[in-house]
Order: C-alpha cells, then sequence, then structure tokens
C-alpha cells in the first residue's frame, strides 16, 4: 500500500513540476509579446499608467488604423503625423523581397543540389566543401566591399540589392538541405524514366520533384523567414526601402508615438509568425536538418 | 564536345554526353552569384585589412600589418574583446539551459504541449530588430513591464532606469539575445529527444536503472551530439550579434556594450576607416571560423566514436 501512495506521490509531484515549468515558459515566451500587443492597443496617455494596466482599459484600434493610413498623432497626442507613413509601402517592398528570395533561392540552389547529387564532374567535393565552408563567414565582415560591389553594378538602394544578396547568402544551406533530399531519393526510379526516354528535365519533375517537396518547403519557409527578418543589409545598402530598418529609424526619433510603434511592429511581425505557425512542421525539420548537418 | 555530335543516336551515349556539361550549367548560378558576393568580398576585406584606405585624397597605400598593430595595441580593442566575453558567457549558458529545460518538458506528455511546441517557436520567428525593440519596452524606464511588474509586486517604489546603467546595459542586450536563442537552441534538442527510440527506456528500466541514471545513459548521451552543435551555434552568435545590441543601445551607455561587432560597425560606418574595419572583420572572422572548425572536427570525432 505504501509503495503505491509513493508512487501516486511522486506522479503528482511530478505533474506539479511539469506545469510549473509550463508557466515559466508560457511567462519566458508570453510576457514580452504580450506587453507589445497591449501597448498596441492602447491610448498613448494610458501606457504612462503607474503601475501599468496590465489589461487595457479602453481598447482601441486607432494605433493600427493610424499605421495603415500612415497619418499618426491624429489625436493631437504627438507633433509629427505622417512618420509612419512609410510603414505599409515597406511590408509591400519586404513581402516583394521575400517572395522573390524564396523562389529564386529555390531555383538556382536546387538546380547546384542537383548537380552536387547526381553528378561526378572535376572539383565536384572542392566546390561542395567551398560553398559550405562560406556558411561560416560573418556577413557583417563583407559589407564595405559588397557595398562598393552593388554600387558599381548601380543597385544601391533598389529592392534588387537585397533579392540578390539575400538569396546568394542563404544558398549555402539550402543547397546543403536539399542535396541531402535528393541523395536520399532513390536514384534507380530516376534512371529508370531516364532509359525509357524521359529527359532529365522530365525525369526531374516527374520523379524527384515531388518526392523532394518536403525539403523545397521547409528551405522556402527558411528563406523566407531570413528575408523577411534581415536587418544590417537592407540598413546598409537600401534607404530603409523594407520593415526591419524602418523600424530602427523609427526608435531613433525623438519623439517617437509609442503606441504606433507598437502596432506597426505588431503588423509587420504578422507574415513571418504566421507562416512559421502554419509551416511549424516543416520549419523545425529544416532547423534540425540544416543546423545538425550544416 | 566532340562527342556530342557522335553520340546523339543511344540513350546510353546521350547520358554521357548529358554528364559532361549539365553539372556545370546547374552549377553556374550559385557559384559565380556566390562568387561575385561572398567570396570576392571576403577578398577585398583582406585586402584591405594591409591597407590604409583614404577616402577624402582617394588613395590606398599598402602599409602590411599596421592596421592589426594598431588594433592589437588599442584599450579600445580589448575593451570590446572584454564586454563581448561577457556578453557571449550569457548567449552561450543562458540559451543552452533553458533550452534544455523547455525541450525536456515539451517531451512530457501534458495537457498543453501542443501550445508549448508552437508559443516556442514564437521568438525564433521575431526578426531580430524586433526583439530589440520588444526588450527596449520591458527595460524602459518610463513605462517599461519589468519596471511595471516590479512595481505591481511592490519590490521597488521607483522605476530603474535600466539601460542608463552599464551593468544592467549588457545583462539586458544578452538577455534580450538569449531570449530568441533559447527558441533555437529548444526546437533542436527537442527534435532530438523526440528521435530517442522508447524501447531504450524500457530495456533500461528493466535493467533495474534508476531515473537518474536512465537521464544520464539515455536521454544526456543522446543528446550529446546535438547539445554540442547547440552550444556552438550560441558562441558563434555571441561574437557576432549586432542587430539586436544596436537598436537597444548602439554600443552605449558610454561604451558598456561595444561588441566587437559594434566597434567594427564604429570604424566603417562612423569613422569611415575602411582599413581598420577590416581589420576588425578578420579577427571577428577567425574567430567564428575557429569555432566552426572545432565545431567540425567534433562532428567527425562523434561520428567516429558513437557511429
Amino acid at each position: 500500500m505504501s509503495g503505491l501512495n509513493h508512487a501516486t506521490g511522486r506522479a503528482i509531484a511530478r505533474k506539479v513540476l511539469t506545469y510549473f515549468s509550463f508557466f515559466c515558459l508560457l511567462f519566458w515566451v508570453g510576457f514580452p509579446v504580450y506587453y507589445m500587443l497591449i501597448t498596441s492597443f492602447m491610448d498613448p496617455p494610458e501606457l504612462g499608467a503607474k503601475p501599468p494596466n496590465w489589461i487595457p482599459q479602453q481598447p482601441t484600434i486607432e494605433n493600427y488604423r493610424e499605421v495603415i493610413i500612415g497619418e499618426t498623432g491624429q489625436r493631437g497626442d504627438y507633433g509629427t503625423t505622417t512618420e509612419f507613413s512609410r510603414m505599409m509601402p515597406a511590408l509591400l517592398n519586404s513581402t516583394i523581397v521575400s517572395v522573390a528570395v524564396v523562389f529564386s533561392n529555390l531555383v538556382i540552389g536546387g538546380m547546384a543540389a542537383y548537380a552536387f547529387s547526381r553528378f561526378d564532374f572535376r572539383l565536384s567535393r572542392a566546390a561542395y566543401l567551398g560553398v559550405l565552408m562560406t556558411r561560416v563567414l560573418p556577413a557583417l565582415a563583407l559589407i564595405v566591399p559588397l557595398f562598393i560591389i552593388l554600387r558599381k553594378i548601380g543597385l544601391i538602394n533598389t529592392l534588387w540589392a537585397l533579392i540578390f544578396t539575400y538569396t546568394i547568402f542563404i544558398l549555402p544551406l539550402t543547397i546543403w538541405i536539399l542535396r541531402e533530399y535528393f541523395d536520399t531519393l532513390a536514384r534507380d526510379i530516376e534512371e529508370m524514366a531516364l532509359i525509357d526516354g524521359a529527359t532529365r528535365w522530365q525525369a526531374f519533375r516527374m520523379v524527384v520533384m515531388p518526392l523532394a517537396v518536403p525539403g523545397m518547403i521547409a528551405v522556402g519557409v527558411m528563406s523566407f523567414m531570413e528575408a523577411w527578418s534581415e536587418f544590417f543589409f537592407a540598413l546598409t545598402l537600401t534607404n530603409s526601402l523594407t520593415y526591419p530598418p524602418l523600424l530602427m529609424s523609427f526608435r531613433n526619433l525623438h519623439q517617437v508615438n509609442w503606441n504606433a510603434l507598437a502596432a506597426a511592429t505588431t503588423l509587420g511581425v504578422l507574415p513571418p509568425v504566421i507562416v512559421a505557425f502554419v509551416f511549424q512542421r516543416y520549419l523545425v525539420r529544416g532547423l534540425s536538418e540544416g543546423a545538425v548537418k550544416g | 564536345m566532340a562527342s556530342a555530335s557522335i553520340s546523339k543516336g543511344t540513350a546510353q551515349s546521350r547520358k554521357h554526353w548529358d554528364r559532361k556539361w549539365i553539372p556545370y550549367v546547374l552549377l553556374a548560378p550559385a557559384l559565380i552569384t556566390i562568387f561575385v558576393i561572398i567570396i570576392s568580398p571576403l577578398l577585398t576585406t583582406i585586402y584591405y585589412s594591409f591597407h590604409n584606405i583614404d577616402l577624402i585624397r582617394d588613395r590606398t597605400t599598402f602599409i602590411l600589418f599596421d592596421n592589426y598593430i594598431e588594433l592589437f595595441t588599442s584599450r579600445l580593442f580589448w575593451k570590446a574583446v572584454e564586454i563581448n566575453l561577457k556578453f557571449a558567457a550569457i548567449v552561450v549558458t543562458v540559451p543552452t539551459l533553458m533550452g534544455l529545460f523547455f525541450a525536456l518538458l515539451l517531451v512530457e506528455d501534458f495537457k498543453g504541449r501542443g501550445i508549448g511546441r508552437t508559443l516556442l517557436i514564437l521568438p525564433w520567428a521575431l526578426p531580430w530588430i524586433v526583439i530589440g525593440l520588444l526588450w527596449n519596452w520591458l527595460v524602459n524606464a518610463q513605462f517599461g513591464a519589468i519596471n511595471g511588474l516590479l512595481y505591481s509586486l511592490g519590490l521597488i517604489d521607483k522605476y530603474i532606469p535600466f539601460m542608463a546603467n552599464e551593468h544592467w546595459a549588457l545583462i539586458f542586450t544578452a538577455l534580450a539575445s538569449a531570449w530568441r536563442q533559447t527558441s533555437f537552441s529548444a526546437i533542436l534538442l527537442l527534435a532530438a529527444l523526440q528521435t530517442i527510440p522508447e524501447d531504450l527506456y524500457d530495456a533500461a528500466k528493466v535493467d533495474g536503472a534508476g531515473m537518474r541514471a536512465r537521464f544520464r545513459f539515455i536521454t544526456f548521451a543522446w543528446l550529446r551530439p546535438t547539445l554540442t552543435i547547440v552550444l556552438l551555434y550560441n558562441i558563434v552568435l555571441g561574437f557576432l550579434q549586432f542587430d539586436a545590441v544596436w537598436i537597444m543601445t548602439q554600443g552605449g551607455p558610454g561604451d558598456a556594450t561595444m561588441l566587437i561587432s559594434v566597434l567594427l560597425y564604429r570604424y566603417s560606418f562612423i569613422n569611415f576607416d575602411l582599413g581598420m574595419g577590416a581589420a576588425v572583420s578578420n579577427v571577428l572572422g577567425l574567430i567564428t571560423m575557429g569555432v566552426g572548425l572545432i565545431f567540425v572536427r567534433l562532428i567527425y570525432r562523434s561520428q567516429s566514436t558513437y557511429a
């Protein structure tokens, strides 16, 4: 009997510990995000409350409306009224850049990964290792020459500069992950298709690609997140065309409407957060495959 | 390509013909662009670091190691190294330990696990720049959430201007980085935990292994390769972090959060001393490459001993 009690006692202790830890997780992740969210639903005067209102007393969507139409401070709280007018164009630019990066990365990276996986050619191993080595280079360290090169080509302060650089910086990871996928896909089926008279392209499209879809989704999602979030290149190569450097520029204003900033921040993180939640499974897979093997 | 014209006939020889040029064509876009955007700037950075670059008079003079000598004898650099080591210490320990803690929690079977796993991804899904802003809100001296919380709990009666204090500024910039990196670490560790075969535990139970022994010899042993990788990623972040720190403090107050990366930015974009900036870049690059090499060696060793 006492043994049984001992066992249930331990089960209860374990449960209590589990839920206590779960609470820690919720607090650790949730508290910062929750505070940004309630700030975005408050009127500026309420933000100064001491102690803070942990639940907004008069929740409002005014901040969101003002950020979306690009005119903040209409309620006379803060001086300038147009500082946020660049927000929606920046979100659009971020979308264009991210989507373009996903596709160009999949095409260029997919081609290279397929070549590494299926062909034995001179210097194949050296080229592969070379490509992977570029992953450990700090992007920060390359910025000055990169700036000069892009200025020579005339791409400074264009979305092309970002699409170009993001695609290339994520290529090594893409090639790594997709090559692993291509390697595990049965070669013989593809060979059979080739012998049956299919061209390489047909064999690739009908046999290899359908099987590699999970890997391609994982890579696509990761490159989307990367392109959406990138700050440093966007800051130095463009005049705040995309969302991250634009957010930074608000931070430097003397009188920033913090509530509008919270609303703008929230709007801007919706795309990556939604993508991450929807493709959670692929993302975790891509992350662990990319990290553990790369 | 002489064989091309002869071989048009059979499938077998067409394949041979394929093999010669197809891989090069497939690889060309990737290799050429990687060369232009990554390799050539890398070579240029190395070249710059041995030169004095005078942007105003548009003159580049070869000075061999002078930039490096100036760097290694400057107090500013060693200060940045010291600050960066403290910063990295937090960015390495906090995410690794908390990541392990959350991963072990989320592999348990309990109500709310699904929510926990989804929420875990949230910090990772946020851009660094947003992490910086988020933590600015937390530590703000007028309306910050941490001040608010301490005040609500009655622990303080006056808001603390955290970011005006050198120590708090360094701790909070490091914690902000740790916050996102914890999720990354936990995601990797959780993925590894989920691959542990259940029968290992059953077999150990049959053999009479206690909980502690099971953790040590199964869970921990299984996680070791992933833990190593997580550690190395966290070390690299500890030395390469820039975005979140830049938005929170821009290196301040004073020089309190001047990481090596911040120093690099100052040299290149504030003083416009490209030669010195390149020298700092190369030092930083060597540190991360060093970590990368350790990483490759460890993986090789773990493969040869465990596999």
